[in-house]
């Protein structure tokens, strides 16, 4: 019996070792493809390390402008999302009334509905009104994604948030402008965390609304990877993958507890 | 300080028929604490919103020191809530919590520093400034919400069911405290609760509210010996009622069939052996709850119920007794 | 705050409604009009149904895609779900938050990322072709099969499967340990097996949830474009891969093609989603 349990506690073991391989194994296969040289053919493992390939990648003007780009497009776009997601969040957490159902399902369209479709419309709609081709153009079109993955967080947090502290604050002498910064947004500061890095995150890694509506003329890091991946060097491919996911892998890394509660919700976007 | 009048208040709440508050009125005077007991639905927390300016009535006014508060902001009326709960909040500390009445009406760092710390002895709990609520009992941090509602020196103190959520002795410990700190403070209280004995412990007058309308309202002792109205007697605990022709007593009042006389259980006596003026009678119900022993006696069609305090003569179900009313303490009750 | 009549909720959903209904109703009404030939790009402002006809036509390569897609999206979802039901229910028995922590752990891939990784390490002349050569099982690339960029879209499955399998474990998980009680040691205390309580138990508990969740993974799939595009060949296509080309074909007329296929994914999704969404509700 002993002898089956510890055959068992191995097995439990090596299987969970093995699964936490896998999670690093992509950083290991990036880092390997992206810091070495002359790693021909047969050779199992690299043989000659460099930081060449690192250099000539942030020093490419290409590439750093398609971060920045990327980063100022996902801040924009949580930013907005957020505003736009409080009050509705608010009375979706909060309120029951007539037509609550409908509105969820209106505000959930968009992730029904695929990128390819929204994209591909949305191209000829901003080619008329010149918002192809945008910075503008393509924050619009990547809140499409955003927004629903933020008013779900936030409502779901509003859903246990409770009114009386309000009341408690509004008793006590504070304007509904000092309830709101004081203790409505205290209180919903690690949902508000979790709500806006993810959509920075959805937005850092889209890929196909950019191309649809950036029309070429806006670059960010995926659309980079991907015309690379078509058929490029595979340093290079494996050193963009890794500019790529370091914020996702950094976000993940620091929420990842309270993810236990949301993370399931947003993975269809990703 | 403050006397408090609300006068025929009437609120009905949307996709509702039924008005929570009908014709709601009720005077405290300055420094009094108004217990308000009624069971749930009753319009007790209503009352508690409309007046901090969380909801609007339909009709009547509220006004502190004979002027109408309707048309001042909520957080402008200087009514401060506690809760069952002390929705102390969770990101500040005991002195943030303390100090937050003060800061948003922009008293500087000085003054609520020493403010916290007059209230924190006061409430018996000195030193505990930088603890995270968390870290607090339950009653203590019912303690520092009673802190951080009366620093700001409020004009009315409104309590909902402050201490439900405690246990027994923590609880009876709360009374008293929040009881000496309200007379100290002088602070006209209104006080909401579902728990008779907490009522009468703590107020000054006790109001009994029914059906959205206070149908009783006096010191609790007057409440407790003669309730008015049957509502009032039911709620007191008093479970039997008489015709006046069927008092055992005779008396100039006892002729009368259209008189109802009600007595409180304590004052019925059973007891084996006939006597002057008692009535025979079966005991149909026994329960002993330590301190006192609870019978039902049937009397032909009626049921008596009567409360013996240990220690007292035992008795049997299905047992022959005699009932004795004291006469003395029968008391007329008004439809 | 206050429960004013005026007051209405509808007042703070507008904003996130009118972005959502502005900007998804514009592009379908436009996605739609462009698919009848309406587009003045051309010059052109008479509605016909040609694009539909060509789609349509029983040679196109229509056809040929959508099967190809749906053998992607049917495989993918059926593997994953399979795989998620036994890693959950094993899962299940243990309890470990860093299980749930691992399985969230590949939210920081994206499908993009996820589909390169799979490219280097899966090509012919990738890692996995290098260990092969120095285990002595194969001496050159060309003796790799071809497991990336293949015909059968074994590359595309392989990635949507790795991807999908922690989404559906954790929808299970979800299920699996939100009951108070265990039903499954009820069911072994009234003698049923291992096998006889997965089957009797443990299936029927998750098989809701499970269909919901599997549900949206086909829609996923089937509407995706990168997976494909990166490791899929010339041919076939996957539908998404089909519409996009059409769609940026500098030739203006097969855009309406293109927008005929991405309207034909859309309804297809979109009655999969209502399907998703009744099982949900049922439950």
């Amino acid at each position: 019996m002993s002898r089956y349990n510890q055959m068992k506690h191995t097995f439990t073991y090596t299987l969970r070792i093995l699964l936490y391989l896998i999670l690093i194994a992509p950083l290991l296969l990036f880092a390997a493809y992206a810091f070495s040289t002359r790693w021909f053919f047969p050779q199992p493992f690299p043989v000659e390390w460099t930081m060449g390939t690192f250099q000539r990648a942030i020093n490419d003007s290409r590439t750093l402008s398609s971060m920045a780009q990327g980063v100022w497009i996902a801040f924009l776009v949580s930013i907005l999302s957020l505003i736009l997601a409080l009050p509705t969040a608010r009375v979706l957490g909060l309120r029951k009334f007539r037509g609550r159902q409908l509105a969820w399902l209106l505000l959930f369209l968009p992730t029904v509905i695929p990128p390819l479709a929204v994209g591909m419309g949305l191209n000829i709609l901003f080619l008329r009104i010149g918002l192809a081709g945008t910075i503008t153009g393509v924050v619009l079109a990547h809140i499409i994604p955003t927004l629903p993955y933020t008013i779900f967080t936030l409502s779901s947090a509003f859903a246990r948030f409770d009114e009386n502290y309000e009341y408690q604050a509004l008793a006590l002498g504070a304007s509904p402008w000092q309830i709101f910064l004081k203790v409505t947004l205290r209180m919903m500061t690690p949902s508000l965390v979790v709500a806006t890095l993810f959509a920075f995150l959805i937005s850092w890694s889209q890929y196909l609304l950019t191309l649809l509506i950036g029309g070429g003329q806006v670059i960010t890091l995926p659309i980079l990877l991907f015309s690379a991946a078509s058929g490029g060097n595979p340093s290079i491919i494996a050193m963009l993958s890794l500019l790529f996911v370091a914020p996702p892998v950094m976000v993940i890394a620091f929420t990842a507890r309270s993810l236990n509660q949301h993370g399931n919700e947003i993975r269809e976007q990703y | 300080m403050t006397t408090i009048n609300i006068l025929s208040l009437n609120k009905t709440y949307l996709n509702q028929s039924a008005p929570v508050l009908k014709d709601f009125s009720l005077s405290t005077n300055d420094g009094e604490m108004v217990a308000l007991l009624g069971p749930s639905g009753s319009g007790k927390s209503t009352l508690l919103k409309l007046i901090t300016g969380i909801e609007r009535p339909d009709s009547g006014d509220i006004q502190f020191d004979g002027s109408s508060i309707l048309n001042i902001e909520p957080n402008k009326r200087g009514a401060v809530l506690m809760f069952q709960k002390s929705y102390l909040f969770p990101f500040l500390s005991v002195e943030e919590n303390i100090g937050f009445g003060l800061k948003v009406q922009g008293a500087s760092s000085e003054t609520i520093r020493a403010e916290v710390k007059r209230m924190l002895n006061l409430i018996g709990l000195p030193g505990i400034e930088r603890r995270k609520p968390g870290q607090l009992s339950g009653g203590e941090g019912q303690r520092v919400a009673l802190a951080r509602a009366l620093v700001t020196n409020p004009k009315l103190l409104l309590l909902d069911e402050p201490l439900s959520s405690l246990d027994t002795s923590v609880r009876m410990n709360l009374q008293e405290a929040i009881r000496t700190i309200q007379r100290e403070f002088g602070v006209t209280t209104i006080f909401v609760t579902h728990d008779l004995g907490e009522a009468m412990a703590m107020s000054d007058r006790m109001a009994l509210l029914l059906n959205g309308g206070i149908v009783a309202l006096d010191k609790p002792e007057n409440l407790f010996h003669r309730p008015r109205s049957l509502a009032a007697a039911r709620f007191m605990g008093v479970s039997t009622f008489l015709n006046g022709d069927q008092l055992p007593v005779k008396c100039e009042a006892s002729l009368s069939s259209e008189k109802i006389f009600a007595i409180r259980p304590e004052h019925i006596r059973i007891q084996k052996e006939a006597c002057k003026d008692s009535i025979q009678g079966v005991v149909s119900d026994c329960v002993f709850r330590g301190e006192y022993v609870e019978y039902q006696v049937a009397i032909d069609e009626m049921t008596v119920r009567a409360r013996m305090t240990m220690p007292a003569q035992m008795f049997s179900h299905g047992e022959q007794v005699y009932v004795n009313f004291q006469s003395e303490k029968l008391f007329e009750i008004h439809w | 705050m206050r429960g004013h009549p005026l007051f209405s909720p509808w007042l703070s959903l507008a904003p996130a409604l009118t972005i959502v209904m502005v900007l998804l109703g514009a592009s379908l009404l436009y996605a739609v009009a462009e698919s009848m030939d309406f587009i003045s790009v051309i010059g052109q402002d008479e509605i016909s149904l040609n694009a539909y006809r060509e789609t349509l036509n029983l040679n196109s390569e229509f056809w040929i895609s959508l099967g190809f897609s749906l053998w992607i999206s049917i495989a993918s979802t059926f593997i994953s779900s399979a795989l998620a039901l036994l890693l959950a229910v094993w899962l299940s028995e243990r309890h470990g938050d860093a299980d749930t922590l691992a399985l969230n752990w590949n939210l920081a891939f994206p499908h993009l990322v996820w589909s390169v990784a799979l490219l280097l390490f899966l090509s012919q002349s990738g890692l996995l072709a290098r260990w092969a050569v120095a285990l002595g099982l194969i001496s050159t690339p060309a003796d790799f099969p071809i497991l990336v960029r293949d015909r059968f879209g074994i590359g595309i499955i392989l990635s949507y499967i790795s991807k999908e399998i922690p989404f559906l474990t954790l929808t299970i998980l979800a299920v699996l340990r939100s009951q108070s009680i265990g039903y499954d040691v009820v069911a072994e205390n009234l003698g049923a097996g291992r096998w006889q309580r997965l089957r009797y138990v443990t299936i029927p508990q998750v098989m809701p949830a499970l269909l919901a969740g599997a549900l949206l993974v086909f829609g996923f799939i089937f509407s995706s474009y990168e997976v494909p595009a990166l490791l899929g060949v010339g041919y076939p296509r996957a539908l998404p891969v089909l519409a996009l080309r059409f769609f940026l074909d500098p030739d203006l007329r097969a855009r309406s093609e293109g927008m005929v296929i991405s309207l034909v994914i859309t309804l297809i999704v979109s009655v999969v989603a209502v399907l998703s969404l009744k099982i949900e509700e049922r439950e």
